[in-house]
C-alpha cells in the first residue's frame, strides 16, 4: 500500500487498479471499475512552476510530457495519446538529451505552467448571504462570527452583503449617507435582467441593446458595481455597522408556523448580482442558513408546522411535495453559477434540517464548501468559518475558476467524474456512453477547488480483445493526462498537468498482476462514491445487495480457494482489508440513512465526494486509537472489544472525533486525580488523546465535531455506533470492563463467514 | 323696429310691435331717459342724487358706464339698470316683508299690464311661502334688459344700484331689475308703472336691505309688462309675506325673484348687445356687512344667503347652509313640477364645513351606551322635526312616518305647543346640526389612529426643480402641526423608479433605507417600523427629511413608479388606514400601471377635429379605479401634490384621490421660488383643517323623495352610503334627488345627512345635519326659492363629470341650454305671454347668465387648455364646496394700485370692492389682483407708476418683474395693505393661492385677460352682453 501512497505523493492520484485490466471483458470482471481519485491542486513542494505556456499536441491538445517520445535530432515529439508528431517551436531549439525542459523530466509527471500576464485583475469576491429568520441567540452568534470573518477578509477582496428572511435585502454598501438596502420579495424569483433593471444598473450606462451583460467590461458601469461590491478595506465599517444593527427578521411568525425564509430567492439574487457584476472571476457566495427555506422557489417545506420536513422515508416514497421542485430550482441555480464561474459555500446551522439535500446540487457542482452544524455558536461552524479566511491555521488553498480536462489513450473512455465539478458538455471520442456522475464530456468546470478537492474519475476500457502478443508486449501502457486550468489564490491563472502511464494486462495470467496493482483503499473509496451516487439517482436501488454482490464477485474472482470449501478461502494481502471496508461501508452513514436526515446524508456524501482517499477511508472505516498506562498509544480494532475500563479510546470518524474514557478512567477523572501532582501520569494519559484530537481537528475542513464522553454515558453512542458489534446483548459472553452493543446487526465475523461461503460457490 | 335694430334679431319685430320701445331709436332713448329721471328721483328720495348719473349712462352706455362703476362702491351699480322696477319689489318687499305696501305699489303698476300677474299665480304661493317678502320681488320679474330699455330702466336701476350705497339709507333693498340691451328705447309707458312702484317701495322699504342693487332683477324697459305681473303677484303674496320674516341677509342676489330686464327682441341683435351698457348688466355685488341668518324663523325654513357672501348662521332648527344647501329651498310636490321648472333638485352637502368664528360650535351629544335615538324603520336620527306624541312616549319619524316608542329614559312631557318641554335644552331637538358620540355599534374596530404617510418623488426632475426639497421642507415644518399624542403615526417613503422606505425605529442609529425595486408587484419591506409613532421618532424623521434632498442630489433616475409607490405606501398603512400624502413631479412611466404621455396626441386645439380629443381626459387604465377602491376599503385617503413642469396625466392620477376622499394639488409649472411656500401652506391646511377618517355618509329624505346619486370624492360600494376614507372641511358632495312619490302641498320635506367618522384624536362621532323645507305646488315659488349658487354648483359638477366623455362644443352648448331652459321655464310659467320681446330674469337667477358664461369660459371648457390643466380642473370641481365653486368660475378682481385705507375700514373689510371681470375696468395705469381660490394673478399695467411697482414688489420697472414670485411685504403702507388684502383673501378661501405676476404683451398677460370672462374672445365665446342677447334670442325662439 505504501507504494500507492508514494504515487499519490508524486501526482495526487490514487487508482483502484494500478495495473489495468486490458479488455472490456476483463475490466467488467474486476467489479471495481478502473478509476482514479485525483487531487488536482494538491500541493507538491518540489513541483516546478514553469513561467511559460505549455507545448500542446497539434492534434489532441495534450501537453508535452515525460511520456512523449522526443526526437532531439529532428526536434520532434510524438504525442503518447494520439501518436501525432509535433515539431518543437523555435524557442525549444536548444533541446537535447542533456538539455531537457522541465516538463520532460521523468520525475515531473506533475507540473504547473503559469503563463505571464494572465493574472486576473479582479480580486476575490465574497458575497455574504445571511439568514435573519433565526432566533435572537443564534443571531448573536452569527453576527459575532461574521464580524470576525469580516475582519479577516483580505483587504483587496470585494465584499457584498445580502440578508434575507421573509424578504431579501441586498445592501448597497457603497451608499454613504444612510444604510440602504434593496428589498426583494422572497416568494418571487427575480431574473438577472429584472434585477439589473430594478437595481438601477443602467442609469449611468444604458443597457446595451443586445449581447450579454457581463461586468464592467460589458454593459455595466463600474460605479454601479461598486455600489454593491466594495473592497473589504473600504466597507468594513459599513459592514460592521449593518451587522451591528442587523435584526432578526421582523415579520411575525404565527405560533403554528415556521419562520418565513426565502433561501432560494436570496441565493438566486446573489448569483444574479455576481453574474452581472463579476462574471468569470473568482467569486464565492457564502450562505449562512439557519433553518429550512419556506418561501419562494427554493422552499423545502411549507410554513405550516404540522407538515414535517421531509425524511428519507418521504423521499423514498416520493411524498416530499417540495423536494423535486426545490432540487430543480437549485439545479438551475447551479447551472447559472457554473456558467458564471462562481461558488456557493453553504454554512448550515440549525437543529433541524435546512435543505442541504436540495442545495447539495448547487454546492457540489460549484465546488463549494459545506459546513453543517447545530448552531452558529458551535465550534464546528465558528472554527470552520475562521479557517476559510485565515490561512495561517491550515491553508485551504481556495482557488477558483478551474477547468479540468482529460486526455487518455484511445482504448480508454471516461464515464464521468464523481466529485465537486460540473460537466462542460464537451463531447469527444473519449466520452463513454455510460455516464457516471458528471459525464459525457472531457472537460469539467470546477468553479471552486482547494488543495483537498479530489475527483473520482471512472474509466471504461473499450478494447475488445487482445490484438496480438507482440503488440501487447511492446505497447502495454495506457496513458492519462489530467489538465487543470485554475485561478490560483494569488490571482494568477495556472495550468497543472499530471501525466500518468499505467501498464495494462490481459489474458489468463494477468490476474496476479491485477492483484498486485490493486489499491484496496482507493477501491473502497470508489465503491463508496459509486454506491452513494447510485443511491441518489437510481430508484429502487438496494445498496446492500449491490455491495454484497460486488464483494462476493470480487472475492470469488480474486480469492484463493477451493470451490465449495469456505474454509479454504483466503485473500491476498492486497485484498485482505477490502471486505472489512465493505463491511463498514455497509454500516456507514453513506449507506445506512436510517438514523440520519436527508440533510445529514447529503452533507456526508458531499464531503465524501470531495475528500482524498485517506480521509475518505476514515469516513468509511473510522480509525480507533487506544490509550492506556500499559502501552503507548496504539491503533485498536474497530470493535466493541476495544473498549476497556482502563483505556481511553480516540475514535476518528472524520465528521466526529470521540474521546472515550473507559469507566475506570472516567471515575478517576471525576475524582480529579489528574489535578494532583502525584498523578501526573494520569493527567498525561488524559491529555494525550486531546492533543491527538486537536492535531486532527487542525488538519481538517470542515472542522470535525469533538465529543468527549465516558463509558456508559449517553454520548458514548457516537463511538458505539461505529464499532463492530462483535459483542451484543445476544452474545454469550463479554469480557469484564468491556461493553456490549444493543444491535441486531451482524458482526464482522458473521459477515466474513457468509462471504466466504458465498465466494466459493 | 326691424330696421333700427341692426343685424340683430329679425324675428322679433312682430312681438315688439307691442312695445313702444321698438319704435324708439337710440336717439330717442335719451329723451325717454330724461323723462324718467324725474320720476325716479321722486320715488327714491335718497337715491335721487345718484340717479342722475345713472340715467345718463344708459343712453350713452359705453361712455358713461365706466366712470360710474368706479365711483360706485363696487360692482353693484353696473348691474342694475332698471331702477324703477327694482326698488319696488325688492327693497320694499323684503325688508318690509310684512308691509304689504310694497306689493301694492307694484300692483298698481303691474295692474295695468295685468296679463301677467295672474298667470304667474304667485299669490297663492306666496302665501304659503314663508318668505313672502321675497315673493313679491320675484314676482316682479324684475326688470328686464331691453336694449333701449337699458336707458330707461337705467334710472330705476341706478337707484337700486346705488342702493348698494343706498342700502344704508334707502330701502334699496333690491329690486332693481336689470337692463341689458341697449337699444330699444325703454318704453315710456312701461317705465311709468315702474316708477310708480319704486315710489311705493321706497316708503315701505326702510333701509333694512343692505342688499345691493345687484340683487335686484334687471328691469327692462319693456319689463314694464313683466313687472306688472310680478307686482301683481306680490300683492297676493303680501299678506303672507308679512308673516315671513324676510331673510336677514338681505343679500340681493338670492333675493326673490326678479324679473330681469330683458333684452328686447328687437334689441336682441348682436349689435344691440354690444351697445348694452355694461354697467347695467347683472353682476354680483359684494356686501361688506355680515349677514345674520337664522335657519328657521317662525317655524319656517328661511332662505339662506348666497354661499359666497359673508354670513353668520344661527342654527334654529335647520342645519346651517354651510353643511347642507338645497338647490331650491322649497320642494316641488311632484316630479312634473320639477321637470317643468328646468331645475335640478339636489343637496350640496359639506358635512365638515368650517364655521364662521362668530357661530356657535356644534353641540356634541352623548346618549351613553344606547347611542342616539333613531327611527326603528329608516334609522333616521333624532332631530327637531321628529314629532313626539302620546305625552312624549312615542315619536313620529319625519322621514318615513314610522311611529316609534321613546326610550323610557328619554321621555319628556310635551308642552302646549306640542313640543317637548325640554326641546330647547336638548340640542338634538332644537338644532339642525348636532354631533353624537358613537357607541361600539358604530365601530367595526377601534377608531383608527391618525396615520400620515408621506411619499416623496425623488426622481431626477423632482430633485432638479427643487420639488423634493420643497416637499421635504414642507413636511418637516408641518410635523409640528400633526395631532399630538401616541396615536399619531407617521411614515415616509420616497420613490423614483423604485420605492424607498425608511425604517424609522428609534433604536437604529439612523434611518435605514429599504428599497422595493419590483415596481410591477410591490410589497412592503417591513411589517412595522416604516410607520412609527411620531412622538418617539421625531428626531429620525427630521433628520431624514433634512437629508433626503442631498441623499438623492445626484439621482439620475428620470423614471417614476408613482403608482407602484402609492400601492406600496398603501400596503404600509393598510392595516390601520390613514392619510397618504404624495408629492409627485413626473409622469408615472414605469412599474404597475405605467402611463404614457397621452397629451402628445391630445394637445392643441380640442376642436381641431381629432376623433376623440377628450380621451386623454379619461383615466388611462381602469386598474387605477380598482386599486383606488381597494385603498378606500382599507380607509386610506390619498392626496396628491403634483409639483411638475410637464404633463403628468392628472386624469389618471386623480382617480385615486377622487375615490379615496382626497384631492389633487397642482403646481404647474412648478417654481422653486414661489411654490414652496404655497406647498407648505397647502400641506399645512390639508393636515390642520377640520377633518375625519374612516367616514361613512348617508343622506335620508322624507318619503316621496329619494336620493338619486352622489357626486364627489368618495368610494361607493353600496347604493345608499358613500365611504369616505378621508373627509375634510373643504370637501363637498352633491346629492341629487328624485321623486318617487308626490308630496303634500304645505307639508315639509326633510333631508338628513349623517356622517359617521373618526376624529384625528380617535373619537368616533356621528354628525347629523337636518334640513326641513316646505313643499310647494307653485312653480313661481320654486323660482323664488331657487338657490343660484347651489344650482350652479350642481350643474357645474355634472358638467365637469361630462367633460371627459363629451366633445367640448357639445358641452358648452349643453351648459348654455341648461341656462336657457331654466330661464325659458321661468318665462313660460311665471311670466306670461305678454312681452315675448322682453328678456326676463328671475331675481334669484339673475346672475345665471353670467355664471353660465363664466363656466363656458372656465378652464374646464375653454378650448386651448392643457390636458392636465383641464383634468385638474375637473378633479378640483368634483369636490369643491359651493362658495369655492362660485369663485373658481367667477374670479374676484380688485384694484390694488390705489388701495386706500379709509375705504376699507369703512367697509369693515380689508378687501376693496370687486371689479367686474371686464377689460373695461382694467387700466394700464393700474395694478389688479384677480383670484379664483386657486390662482392669484396680479396684473401690472404697462403704464403703472414705477414707484408703486417698487413699493409693492421691489422691482423698479414692470419689465423686470418675473412671472413666478413670492409676495413679500416691504416697509411701506401700500405693500402692507396689499399683504393684508392678500392674507384676507387667503383666509377667506382657505387657500394660499398660487401667485403669478402678469404684464401685458406676454403669456402671463394673456392668461390674466383670459379670466376676464365678460370680454368676448375669439375662441371661447361672446362677451357678456352678447351672451345675454344670445340667451334672449334663444328663449324667444323657443317661446315661439
Amino acid at each position: 500500500m505504501a507504494e500507492f501512497m508514494e504515487l499519490e505523493g508524486q501526482d495526487g492520484v490514487r487508482m483502484a487498479w494500478n495495473v489495468i485490466p486490458g479488455t472490456k471483458q476483463e475490466a467488467s470482471n474486476c467489479v471495481v471499475p478502473v478509476s482514479a481519485v485525483y487531487t488536482p491542486i494538491k500541493p507538491f513542494p518540489n513541483m516546478p512552476v514553469l513561467p511559460y505556456a505549455p507545448l500542446r499536441c497539434r492534434n489532441c491538445r495534450s501537453v508535452l510530457n515525460p511520456f512523449s517520445i522526443v526526437d532531439f535530432a529532428a526536434k520532434i515529439w510524438i504525442c503518447p495519446f494520439c501518436f501525432q508528431r509535433n515539431h518543437f517551436p523555435p524557442h525549444y531549439a536548444s533541446i537535447s538529451d542533456e538539455n531537457l525542459p522541465a516538463e520532460l523530466f521523468p520525475q515531473y509527471t506533475t507540473i504547473e505552467y503559469q503563463s505571464p500576464g494572465e493574472a486576473s485583475s479582479i480580486p476575490p469576491v465574497f458575497m455574504f448571504v445571511v439568514d435573519t429568520s433565526i432566533i435572537e441567540e443564534e443571531m448573536a452568534f452569527l453576527k459575532s462570527a461574521l464580524s470576525q470573518a469580516i475582519g479577516l477578509l483580505p483587504d483587496n477582496s470585494l465584499v457584498g452583503l445580502i440578508t434575507f428572511g421573509t424578504l431579501v435585502h441586498v445592501h448597497e454598501l457603497g451608499f454613504n449617507t444612510i444604510p440602504k438596502t434593496y428589498v426583494f420579495k422572497g416568494s418571487k424569483d427575480v431574473s438577472k435582467e429584472q434585477l439589473l433593471e430594478q437595481m438601477n444598473f443602467f442609469l449611468i450606462k444604458p443597457k446595451p441593446p443586445t449581447g450579454v451583460i457581463a461586468g464592467a467590461r460589458d454593459g455595466l458601469s463600474s460605479e454601479s458595481i461598486a455600489r454593491f461590491l466594495l473592497p473589504a478595506s473600504d466597507c468594513e465599517f459599513a459592514l460592521n455597522s449593518i451587522l451591528e444593527e442587523l435584526q432578526k427578521d421582523p415579520w411575525p411568525t404565527p405560533v403554528d408556523q415556521r419562520a418565513s425564509r426565502c433561501t432560494g430567492t436570496a441565493l438566486s439574487i446573489a448569483a444574479s448580482l455576481l453574474g452581472a457584476c463579476v462574471p468569470g472571476s473568482g467569486a464565492r457566495i457564502l450562505a449562512f442558513i439557519g433553518g429550512p427555506s419556506t418561501e419562494g422557489p427554493g422552499a423545502i417545506v411549507s410554513k405550516n408546522l404540522s407538515e414535517p420536513i421531509r425524511s428519507h422515508k418521504d423521499l423514498d416514497k416520493d411524498s416530499a411535495p417540495h423536494y423535486h421542485k426545490a432540487v430543480k430550482f437549485y439545479e438551475a441555480l447551479a447551472k447559472q453559477l457554473v456558467h458564471q464561474g462562481h461558488v456557493l459555500d453553504l454554512f448550515a446551522c440549525a437543529l433541524d434540517q435546512v435543505g442541504v439535500a436540495e442545495l447539495k446540487v448547487a454546492v457540489e457542482r460549484t465546488g463549494g464548501l459545506v459546513v453543517l452544524a447545530e448552531s452558529f455558536g458551535h465550534s464546528v461552524f465558528k472554527d470552520s468559518l475562521r479557517r476559510v479566511f485565515r490561512p495561517e491555521d491550515k491553508d485551504l488553498g481556495l482557488s477558483s475558476n478551474g477547468i479540468f480536462e482529460i486526455n487518455c489513450s484511445k482504448d480508454i473512455k471516461v464515464q464521468g467524474i464523481l466529485g465537486p465539478c460540473a460537466s462542460l458538455e464537451k463531447k469527444g471520442p473519449l466520452c463513454s456512453d455510460t455516464i457516471v456522475g458528471q459525464g459525457s464530456t472531457s472537460a469539467w468546470k470546477m468553479c471552486g477547488l482547494d488543495q483537498a478537492t479530489s475527483l473520482c474519475l471512472i474509466f471504461e476500457i473499450v478494447k475488445k480483445e487482445i490484438p496480438d502478443a507482440t503488440l501487447q508486449s511492446s505497447n502495454n501502457q495506457f496513458y492519462f493526462q489530467f489538465l487543470t486550468y485554475y485561478q490560483h489564490r494569488t490571482g494568477e491563472m495556472r495550468l497543472r498537468v499530471t501525466s500518468l502511464s499505467r501498464r495494462w494486462v490481459a489474458g489468463p495470467g494477468s490476474i496476479q498482476d491485477l492483484i498486485a496493482g490493486f489499491d484496496q483503499e482507493a477501491a473502497a473509496v470508489v465503491m463508496a462514491r459509486l454506491v452513494s451516487f447510485k443511491m441518489e439517482i437510481e430508484a429502487e436501488f438496494d445498496p446492500i445487495r449491490w455491495l454484497d454482490k460486488a464483494l462476493i464477485h470480487m472475492c470469488s474472482r480474486f480469492g484463493d480457494y477451493q470451490k465449495d470449501s469456505p474454509s479454504s478461502f483466503s485473500l491476498s494481502p492486497r485484498f485482505s482489508i477490502f471486505p472489512q471496508f465493505m463491511f463498514h461501508l455497509r454500516r456507514s452513514q453513506f449507506v445506512q440513512v436510517f438514523n440520519n436526515s436527508p440533510d445529514e446524508t447529503a452533507y456526508f456524501r458531499m464531503i465524501l465526494n470531495r475528500e482524498n482517499v485517506a480521509n475518505s477511508v476514515v469516513m468509511i472505516q473510522p480509525s480507533l486509537i487506544s490509550y492506556s498506562f500499559q502501552s503507548a498509544p496504539e491503533p485498536a480494532l474497530l470493535d466493541v472489544a476495544a473498549i476497556a475500563a482502563d483505556r481511553i479510546l480516540l475514535l476518528d470518524s472524520y465528521f466526529t472525533i470521540v474521546i472515550f474514557h473507559g469507566s475506570t478512567i472516567a471515575q478517576w477523572r471525576k475524582a480529579g486525580y489528574h489535578n494532583q501532582p502525584e498523578h501526573q501520569a494520569f493527567a498525561q494519559l488524559l491529555q494525550a488523546p486531546r492533543d491527538d484530537a486537536d492535531a486532527i481537528i487542525k488538519e481538517r475542513f470542515p472542522v470535525p465535531r469533538l465529543v468527549i464522553c465516558d463509558q456508559h454515558g449517553s454520548q458514548a453512542r457516537f463511538l458505539l455506533a461505529k464499532l463492530n458489534p462483535s459483542s451484543t446483548y445476544n452474545s454469550d459472553s463479554h469480557h469484564p470492563g468491556g461493553d456490549i452493543i444493543f444491535t441486531d446487526d451482524v458482526s464482522f465475523e458473521v459477515f466474513l463467514d457468509h462471504l466466504q461461503r458465498l465466494a466459493v460457490q | 323696429m326691424a330696421t333700427p335694430m341692426p343685424s340683430g334679431v329679425p324675428r322679433q319685430p312682430p312681438p315688439q310691435t307691442d312695445n313702444p320701445n321698438f319704435q324708439q331709436k337710440q336717439e330717442s332713448l335719451p329723451d325717454d331717459l330724461q323723462k324718467w329721471n324725474p320720476n325716479k328721483p321722486s320715488p327714491f328720495p335718497g337715491s335721487a342724487p345718484t340717479l342722475p348719473p345713472l340715467v345718463r349712462p344708459p343712453p350713452s352706455s359705453s361712455t358713461s358706464a365706466p366712470s360710474q362703476p368706479n365711483s360706485r362702491p363696487g360692482a353693484p351699480p353696473p348691474l342694475v339698470v332698471p331702477g324703477p322696477n327694482v326698488p319696488p319689489n325688492v327693497g320694499s318687499v323684503r325688508p318690509f316683508g310684512p308691509p304689504n305696501g310694497p306689493p301694492s305699489p307694484f300692483r298698481s303698476p303691474s295692474g295695468p299690464p295685468s296679463p301677467f300677474g295672474p298667470p304667474s299665480g304667485p299669490p297663492s304661493p306666496f302665501g304659503t311661502r314663508p318668505p313672502p317678502g321675497s315673493l313679491p320681488s320675484s314676482m316682479g320679474g324684475g326688470p328686464v334688459i331691453s336694449p333701449r330699455g337699458s336707458g330707461a330702466p337705467g334710472p330705476g336701476g341706478r337707484p337700486g344700484a346705488f342702493g348698494s350705497s343706498s342700502r344704508n339709507g334707502p330701502p334699496v333693498g333690491v329690486p332693481p331689475p336689470m337692463m341689458v340691451t341697449g337699444r330699444s328705447p325703454g318704453p315710456a309707458p312701461s317705465m311709468g308703472p315702474f316708477v310708480g312702484s319704486p315710489q311705493a317701495s321706497p316708503k315701505p322699504g326702510p333701509p333694512t336691505q343692505s342688499a345691493p342693487p345687484f340683487s335686484a332683477p334687471l328691469a327692462a324697459p319693456f319689463g314694464t309688462q313683466t313687472w306688472a305681473p310680478g307686482q301683481v303677484a306680490p300683492p297676493t303674496a303680501a299678506p303672507n309675506a308679512a308673516v315671513q320674516p324676510p331673510r336677514m341677509f338681505g343679500m340681493p342676489p338670492p333675493q326673490p325673484n326678479q324679473p330681469l330686464p330683458a333684452i328686447d327682441q328687437t334689441g336682441a341683435s348682436l349689435e344691440d348687445a354690444r351697445k348694452i351698457n355694461s354697467n347695467q348688466i347683472p353682476r354680483p355685488t359684494t356686501s361688506y356687512s355680515k349677514i345674520q341668518y337664522d335657519t328657521r324663523q317662525g317655524n319656517q325654513a328661511n332662505i339662506p344667503p348666497p354661499a359666497s357672501c359673508d354670513y353668520i348662521v344661527k342654527d334654529t332648527g335647520n342645519c346651517s347652509p354651510r353643511y347642507m344647501r338645497c338647490t331650491i329651498h322649497q320642494v316641488p310636490c311632484t316630479a312634473d313640477l320639477l321637470t317643468n321648472c328646468g331645475m335640478e333638485l339636489a343637496l350640496m352637502v359639506q358635512p365638515l364645513a368650517p364655521l364662521h368664528p362668530s357661530e356657535e360650535p356644534i353641540p356634541v351629544v352623548d346618549f351613553g351606551e344606547g347611542g342616539p335615538i333613531r327611527c326603528s324603520r329608516c334609522k333616521g336620527y333624532i332631530n327637531p322635526f321628529m314629532r313626539f306624541t302620546d305625552h312624549g312616549r312615542q315619536f313620529i319619524c319625519n322621514f318615513c312616518g314610522c311611529v316609534g316608542s321613546t326610550p323610557h329614559e328619554y321621555q319628556c312631557n310635551l308642552g302646549p305647543d306640542g313640543r317637548r318641554r325640554d326641546a330647547d335644552e336638548r340640542p338634538e331637538l332644537c338644532r339642525g346640526t348636532v354631533e353624537f358620540v358613537a357607541t361600539k355599534d358604530y365601530m367595526m374596530r377601534d377608531p383608527m389612529p391618525a396615520v400620515y404617510f408621506f411619499l416623496i418623488d425623488v426622481s431626477m426632475n423632482a430633485i432638479r426643480t427643487g420639488a423634493t426639497a420643497a416637499a421635504c421642507a414642507a413636511i418637516s415644518q408641518v410635523i409640528a402641526d400633526l395631532p399630538e399624542g401616541p396615536r399619531t403615526m407617521l411614515g415616509i417613503a420616497t420613490f423614483d423608479s423604485t420605492v424607498h422606505f425608511y425604517n424609522l425605529k428609534r433604536v437604529l442609529h439612523q434611518p435605514l433605507m429599504l428599497i422595493v425595486p419590483d415596481v410591477h408587484d410591490v410589497y412592503i419591506p417591513l411589517e412595522t417600523d416604516v410607520v412609527v409613532q411620531l412622538s418617539e421618532c421625531r428626531k429620525h424623521i427630521e433628520q431624514l427629511l433634512e437629508s433626503i434632498p442631498t441623499m438623492f442630489q445626484d439621482n439620475s433616475t428620470a423614471e417614476s413608479a408613482f403608482v407602484a409607490a402609492i400601492k406600496a405606501a398603501f400596503l404600509a398603512i393598510k392595516s390601520s388606514g390613514g392619510k397618504l400624502l404624495v408629492f409627485q413631479s413626473v409622469l408615472p412611466s414605469v412599474g404597475m400601471i405605467a402611463l404614457s404621455a397621452r397629451d402628445a396626441e391630445g394637445r392643441g386645439n380640442i376642436s381641431a377635429g381629432e376623433k376623440e380629443p377628450h380621451k386623454p381626459l379619461q383615466p388611462a387604465d381602469k386598474a387605477l379605479k380598482t386599486m383606488a377602491i381597494e385603498f378606500a376599503e382599507c380607509q386610506v385617503c390619498v392626496d396628491v401634490f403634483t409639483t411638475t413642469q410637464t404633463y403628468v396625466d392628472i386624469a389618471s392620477i386623480s382617480v385615486i384621490p377622487g375615490t379615496t376622499g382626497g384631492q389633487v394639488y397642482y403646481y404647474y409649472p412648478f417654481s422653486s421660488i414661489s411654490d414652496p411656500v404655497k406647498l407648505y401652506n397647502d400641506l399645512r391646511w390639508n393636515i390642520t383643517r377640520p377633518q375625519g377618517f374612516e367616514a361613512v355618509m348617508r343622506v335620508r329624505c322624507s318619503q316621496g323623495i329619494d336620493v338619486k346619486e352622489y357626486h364627489g370624492n368618495f368610494c361607493k360600494r353600496i347604493p345608499t352610503d358613500v365611504d369616505l376614507p378621508g373627509i375634510d372641511s373643504d370637501k363637498a358632495i352633491v346629492v341629487t334627488l328624485k321623486h318617487d312619490d308626490k308630496l303634500q302641498d304645505g307639508s315639509e320635506c326633510a333631508f338628513q345627512c349623517a356622517l359617521l367618522y373618526t376624529t384625528v384624536y380617535g373619537q368616533r362621532r356621528i354628525r347629523v345635519s337636518t334640513l326641513s323645507l316646505p313643499c310647494t305646488r307653485n312653480i313661481t315659488n320654486l323660482f323664488r326659492a331657487t338657490d343660484l349658487d347651489a344650482q350652479f354648483v350642481c350643474s357645474l359638477k355634472q358638467v365637469a363629470n361630462e367633460i371627459p366623455f363629451t366633445p367640448l362644443l357639445q358641452i358648452r352648448e349643453q351648459v348654455t341650454n341648461i341656462c336657457i331652459n331654466k330661464l325659458l321655464a321661468y318665462r313660460k310659467f311665471c311670466t306670461t305671454a305678454t312681452t315675448s320681446g322682453q328678456f326676463i330674469l328671475p331675481e334669484a337667477l339673475k346672475l345665471l347668465p353670467l355664471y353660465t358664461l363664466a363656466l363656458t369660459k372656465s378652464t374646464g371648457l375653454q378650448t386651448d387648455v392643457k390636458i392636465d390643466d383641464r383634468s385638474f380642473w375637473i378633479n378640483y370641481v368634483s369636490h369643491i364646496s359651493t362658495p369655492s365653486a362660485v369663485c373658481l368660475v367667477l374670479p374676484q378682481m380688485i384694484a390694488v394700485h390705489n388701495l386706500d385705507f379709509d375705504k376699507q375700514e369703512e367697509n369693515g373689510s380689508a378687501i376693496p370692492p370687486v371689479l367686474p371681470l371686464s377689460s373695461e375696468f382694467v387700466s394700464e395705469e393700474g395694478i389688479y389682483l384677480l383670484e379664483n381660490g386657486v390662482n392669484g394673478l396680479i396684473y401690472i399695467g404697462s403704464l403703472v407708476d414705477s414707484n408703486i411697482v417698487r413699493q409693492l414688489f421691489g422691482f423698479s420697472t414692470v419689465e423686470e418683474t418675473p412671472t413666478q414670485f413670492a409676495l413679500q411685504q416691504y416697509d411701506n403702507p401700500l405693500s402692507k395693505k396689499l399683504n393684508d388684502v392678500v392674507n384676507e383673501i387667503r383666509h377667506q378661501r382657505c387657500s394660499y393661492l398660487r401667485w403669478t405676476l402678469c404684464r401685458k404683451g406676454d403669456a402671463s398677460g394673456a392668461l390674466f385677460f383670459s379670466y376676464l370672462i365678460e370680454d368676448a374672445t375669439p375662441k371661447d365665446g361672446p362677451s357678456y352682453s352678447e351672451f345675454l342677447a344670445h340667451l334672449h334670442r334663444s328663449i324667444q325662439a323657443k317661446m315661439s
